[in-house]
Order: C-alpha cells, then sequence, then structure tokens
C-alpha cells in the first residue's frame, strides 16, 4: 500500500470513529501541551536568570588567598610573575590582571545630556577598577581602551546590566527618570573629580578635574563598578604615591568549560583563592531551574506515556468493534502488515493533531500567563518580559513526542489488529 | 478459473474435531456462473473464504486466477485477493466512514503500484456508473436502500477488474425484485468472462446459474 493510500484509509477510519479520534486527540493534546509548557518555562526561566546572573562558563576569577603559604609556594602576591604563572597553567587561554583603583573618584554631575537622570547637587562615589584590554575587548566593537596620557577622557566600559539597575531600582530611589528606552550611552563623557572622595578625610591632598567616556558595556565588568584600562589605574598610583600591592584579581580564560575545575584547583594549588560569588549564584540558580523544569519535563514525560496509555486502550477497544472494518480490509486486498500500517497511521495522525493543538494551546497559556504576570509582578531590575522561551525545537518537540507516544500506544492495538482472522470474523 | 482439489476443513470444539469440509474437489471456468447450495452450517461461507484465499487453515490444494495458494506469503496471498478476486457479503460489509464512491475506491488505494488518486476515484466512478448508482456517488451506506448497498459492493468487487466474484448469500437481505436485479447483475459479469461463484441458500440464485451444486455433509454433489 502506498503513503499516501495508507493515510487516505486510516483518515476514514478516523472519519468513522470521531468520537473515538476525538478522545484520543485530546489526550495526546494534553500531554503536548503540558510537554511544551513545562520545557518553555524551564528555558524562558533558565534565560531570565542567566541576564541577571550571566556568569560565563569559561572564565574563573582568581584572588590573592586570604590565608596561604603563598610566599612558600610561590603564590600569594598576585604580582606579573604569578600572572605568567597562571597564564602558562595547561587549559589557560588567557589571562586578565585586574586592579582596583586605590585614588578615589567621584562624580559631582550628571553626563552632558542626561541633567534630568540626575538629582540636582548630588555627588557620587565611583568605585573604579583597572582592567586589561583584553577582558573587555569584545565588547568594544574596536573602540578604543588606552590610558590617555595627554589627560583626554578616560575610556570606561560599564557592567551592561548597570543600565537595568539604574532604572528599575536607583532611578526610583533618586525620583530621576528612567534613562530614554532604546538610548545609545556609548561616547557619553561624565565629568569626574579624581582624588576626591565624599567619605570624610580619604580625600587626597590633590584633586584635579577629569572625565570618563563611556567605551562600552559588558558583563565581565562588576555591577557596581568602572573599569578604565589597567595603564590608567597604575599611572593614577604613580601620581598619587600609592605603593604596589599586586593585582586584587586575574580573570582566566580557560579554553574550555570542562578546563575550568582542572584551573580552579590549580589555582588553589598556588595559593591563591577563588571568588566564586557569582558564579556560585549562577550556577545554584541554574541548578534550581534545572531540578525545576527537569521535574516538570518528567512530569510532562508521565503525562505523554498516560496519553500513550489512553490511546493504547481506547484503540484496543476500537479495534475489537472494528474486527468486521478489518477482516473486510483483508477481503480487499489488505495484508496484516497493512492492516498494522493503518492503524499505527491512526495513531500518528491523532499524535501530530494532538501535539500540533497541544502546542497551540501552550503557547496560548504561555502568553495569558505572561500577560497576568506582567500585570501582578512589580517593575524589578532584570524582570523578564516573558517567563517562557519557544525556540523551534521545543514546538517540533511538541507534535514529534505525542506522535511517538501515541504510535508506540498503538504498537499493541496495530499487532491486535493484524492478527483478525478475516475468515472467522466474516462468517 | 478457480480450482479446489481434495480440500479438506476441520474445526475445533475443545477437543472435539469437527470436520466441515471432507475432500472437496471443484472447478469454475472462466465465464460460468456456479451456485453452490446448502442448508446453513454446511460449510458454504468456508468453501467461499478458502476459494478467496481469505482462509488458509484447511487441507487440499486451491488454485485461484491459475496462481497455486500453496505457500504463499499474507502479503502475496492479499494481493492476489485485491488483483484477482471480487467479494460480495450478505450483509454487504461497507465501511461506514465512506460514501459509495470511496467504498468502491477502496481496493484501489490499498494498491501498492502508486495509482493515482484520480485514476481511481474515475475507475471507481465507472463501477458504480455500471451498477447504476452514479447519482449515489457521494451518499454513505446509511443513506442507502439494502439494494444499493449490495450494488455498490458489487460495484467494489468489480473495481479491480477481478477474474473472480465470490459471493456469499448475496440476496439473503434484499426483497425479491431487487434480488432479481443483482442476480441478473451476476449473470452479466459471468457472460463478461468472469468466473462466479455463489453460495446460496435460495432457489432463485440457482436458476440463474449454469451449474448448482450441493454441499452436504462436506462433500459437493451435482
Amino acid at each position: 500500500m502506498s503513503a499516501r493510500g495508507l493515510l487516505w484509509i486510516a483518515r476514514a477510519s478516523l472519519r468513522a470513529d470521531r468520537r473515538g479520534a476525538i478522545v484520543n486527540t485530546a489526550a495526546a493534546c494534553v500531554g503536548a501541551a503540558s510537554l511544551v509548557l513545562f520545557l518553555a518555562l524551564g528555558l524562558g526561566v533558565s534565560h531570565a536568570a542567566r541576564r541577571m546572573f550571566p556568569a560565563e562558563a569559561r572564565l574563573v576569577d582568581v584572588v590573592p588567598g586570604a590565608v596561604s603559604l603563598g610566599g612558600v609556594l610561590g603564590g600569594g602576591q598576585l604580582d606579573d610573575g604569578a600572572v605568567a604563572r597562571l597564564r602558562a597553567l595547561p587549559g589557560v587561554a588567557d589571562a586578565w590582571p585586574r586592579l582596583a583603583l586605590r585614588v578615589p573618584l567621584a562624580v559631582p554631575g550628571p553626563p552632558r545630556g542626561l541633567d534630568y537622570n540626575w538629582p540636582p547637587g548630588m555627588t557620587v562615589q565611583v568605585p573604579v577598577v583597572g582592567v586589561a584590554p583584553g577582558l573587555v575587548a569584545q565588547d568594544l566593537r574596536g573602540r578604543p581602551f588606552v590610558d590617555p596620557r595627554d589627560g583626554g577622557p578616560i575610556p570606561t566600559v560599564l557592567s551592561g546590566r548597570l543600565l537595568e539597575v539604574y532604572d528599575k531600582t536607583i532611578a526610583p530611589a533618586w525620583n530621576v527618570r528612567r534613562l530614554p528606552p532604546g538610548i545609545s550611552l556609548v561616547g557619553v563623557e561624565v565629568p569626574v573629580r579624581i582624588g576626591f572622595s565624599i567619605v570624610p578625610q580619604k580625600t587626597e591632598a590633590r584633586v584635579y578635574d577629569g572625565r570618563l567616556v563611556l567605551a562600552g558595556l559588558s558583563d565581565r565588568v562588576p555591577l557596581y563598578m568602572a573599569a578604565v584600562p589597567l595603564d590608567t589605574v597604575r599611572r593614577l598610583h604613580r601620581e598619587y604615591g600609592k605603593s604596589d600591592q599586586g593585582y586584587t584579581q586575574v580573570t582566566l580564560l580557560a579554553r574550555r568549560p570542562d578546563d575550568v575545575p582542572g584551573l580552579v584547583a590549580a589555582a588553589r594549588r598556588m595559593g591563591f583563592a577563588v571568588d566564586e560569588g557569582e558564579r556560585a549564584a549562577a550556577e545554584r540558580v541554574g541548578t534550581v531551574v534545572l531540578v525545576t523544569t527537569g521535574a516538570l519535563v518528567l512530569l510532562a514525560a508521565v503525562m505523554c506515556a498516560l496519553a500513550a496509555l489512553a490511546i493504547a486502550q481506547s484503540l484496543s477497544a476500537s479495534i475489537r468493534g472494528r474486527a468486521k472494518e478489518i477482516a473486510v480490509l483483508a477481503a480487499v486486498g489488505a495484508a496484516p502488515a497493512d492492516v498494522r500500517a493503518i492503524v499505527l497511521a491512526e495513531a500518528g495522525i491523532i499524535g501530530v493533531l494532538g501535539g500540533a493543538v497541544g502546542t497551540l494551546a501552550a503557547l496560548g497559556v504561555a502568553a495569558l500567563a505572561d500577560r497576568v504576570a506582567l500585570g501582578l509582578l512589580p517593575d524589578f531590575p532584570f524582570r523578564p518580559e516573558t517567563f517562557f522561551a519557544f525556540p523551534a525545537w521545543i514546538l517540533l518537540l511538541g507534535i514529534a513526542v505525542p506522535a511517538a507516544a501515541a504510535v508506540v500506544g498503538a504498537l499493541a492495538p496495530a499487532a491486535i489488529a493484524a492478527r483478525v482472522d478475516p475468515a472467522r470474523t466474516l462468517s | 478459473m478457480i480450482r479446489l482439489a481434495g480440500v479438506t476443513k476441520t474445526f475445533r470444539d475443545g477437543e472435539q474435531a469437527l470436520p466441515i469440509l471432507r475432500g472437496v474437489d471443484l472447478e469454475v471456468a472462466p465465464g460460468e456462473l456456479v451456485a453452490i447450495v446448502g442448508p446453513s452450517g454446511s460449510g458454504k461461507s468456508t468453501l467461499l473464504y478458502i476459494a478467496g484465499a481469505l482462509d488458509t487453515d484447511y487441507g487440499g490444494e486451491v488454485t485461484i486466477a491459475d496462481v497455486p495458494l500453496a505457500g504463499l506469503s499474507p502479503t502475496r496471498r492479499a494481493a492476489l485477493r485485491n488483483r484477482a478476486v471480487g467479494f460480495v457479503f450478505q450483509s454487504f460489509n461497507l465501511l461506514q466512514g465512506l460514501s459509495a464512491l470511496e467504498n468502491v475506491m477502496l481496493p484501489g488505494m490499498l494498491r501498492r503500484d502508486g495509482t493515482d488518486r484520480a485514476d481511481v476515484r474515475e475507475r471507481a466512478a465507472d463501477a458504480l456508473d455500471r451498477v447504476g448508482l452514479a447519482a449515489k456517488a457521494k451518499a454513505p451506506p446509511a443513506r442507502l436502500s439494502g439494494g444499493e448497498r449490495q450494488r455498490v459492493a458489487i460495484a467494489r468487487a468489480i473495481f479491480t477488474r477481478p477474474r473472480v466474484i465470490l459471493a456469499d448469500e448475496p440476496t439473503g437481505n434484499l426483497d425479491a425484485v431487487t434480488g432479481e436485479g443483482i442476480i441478473s447483475l451476476f449473470g452479466e459479469l459471468a457472460r463478461d468472462g468472469l468466473t462466479v461463484l455463489v453460495v446460496t441458500h435460495e432457489e432463485r440464485v440457482s436458476r440463474a446459474a449454469a451449474r448448482v451444486l450441493h454441499l452436504h455433509d462436506g462433500r459437493l454433489s451435482s
């Protein structure tokens, strides 16, 4: 029998037993809807968590050990020698040192053109860290990130998440406007007072005006810090006579995520510590999301299995009631293999239809849930616009899994149908 | 052509063996309409299903349309039924989910030769036209009279242009006038060169047959 003939007969059989077909399609639909909804929810929440905790799987932040035998083992202070040794570890693609600026720096007023986003008269102390250009190069798109020795504006990189925090938390607290939607802050200059601190007695003897220019946004920069070129921090430390205390942190880029555990262990053996604050938070959230999604998908899989069982039971009953019809098919030329294929095709059609309807239902439920959630939840930083993600593979899975479950459920009924004895049934 | 040689069939009721056919020999030539008569339970239908390659649990030799059935796989037997045999049943056995035309199309849709659906539909329409039901092509079986349903069943049987027509009490559920029409249709088919074997217990059918054979005590006699 040709595939076209098979589908034609399967559709006709389903038409003859509309009620059974509808019940079976509904079972497949429930399985598909739950599977798609739970998978999309897990993926959507996972995306939201990654926005909130954008830890890169290949980065390891090495910091000086609090208590270490570094002096004996050659570790301890993060100087250039330590950076070279860390860079030489197997599995390290690159190593970027960071150095916290120990000279106070304050922003006395708003960036040009953003007066409405700044409370009048406010001065903000900005923690600054010097970073190797390689750390943020991927986010600068070719814009320069070098120390301006001529007194020009200092290129600065901020955390991409800071804008979200400003809009959702800082601006409401300051009672000022949020940033205009879609604004590109790259290139904006901010006046700064170098050497000035808002903390009493922390202002340096020499204070002078300068400018920061926003060179880019990067998730590799700490949330509440401004990153400037490492050479700028070194220069300011020299200007203000700050002693060399070594780097505050070295960020290692592993060649592969699998290399990270080995690098962490090696750094610890060298007497350094590993800052796992953000990574640990991201991993904890990731684990929670994974476990929750896994549980929900397991539940959906159970529902699909139950749908398959329901279809199996319903088709078995249907086959018993259609024995004469099957015998007639045999009389007009259907081989047992054809009969088996017809029953499986019926199940496949039911599964595909149920899967398609269930997937559409999941899309609808997700849209509704998003609407309700966004109406009820306060506007907090990184609040997702949607809690669901529907990549094409989930939609395909929403159709393929119920179809496969229905076909698996139909294996036994198909075997029963193929064993119908036409001569005895028609007698 | 149908040829049965020494065909035996035994049913089992628990430990007890009930022989129903005890060495049946039969040969029906192309263009011949043969009726087998006998009382209920005499094995007429069983004989018909053996002759039509539907029943495989028997002894003896059977040849249909020059094909010996011995050793044929289920798939080849099915293909032979599809290509060379047309069945007509007492209770019509039309599929309720299909229209009259679609019921006639059924053997065509089961074919493996990739016949175009439009071609199958056209040939099915021709078959319906031949039995005088072209106007009822779209009607479901439930809206047809008994005679019309049997005509649809005959159209389904002749759709594949078979060499053998096997009819099991084809007028058993029809009134006298309608039954006569069906019987004359079988006569036409035989005159067209088909081998027609009808099992019945009705005299009016046997009157139209070229030969009438009696099945009694598991054996055929003239």
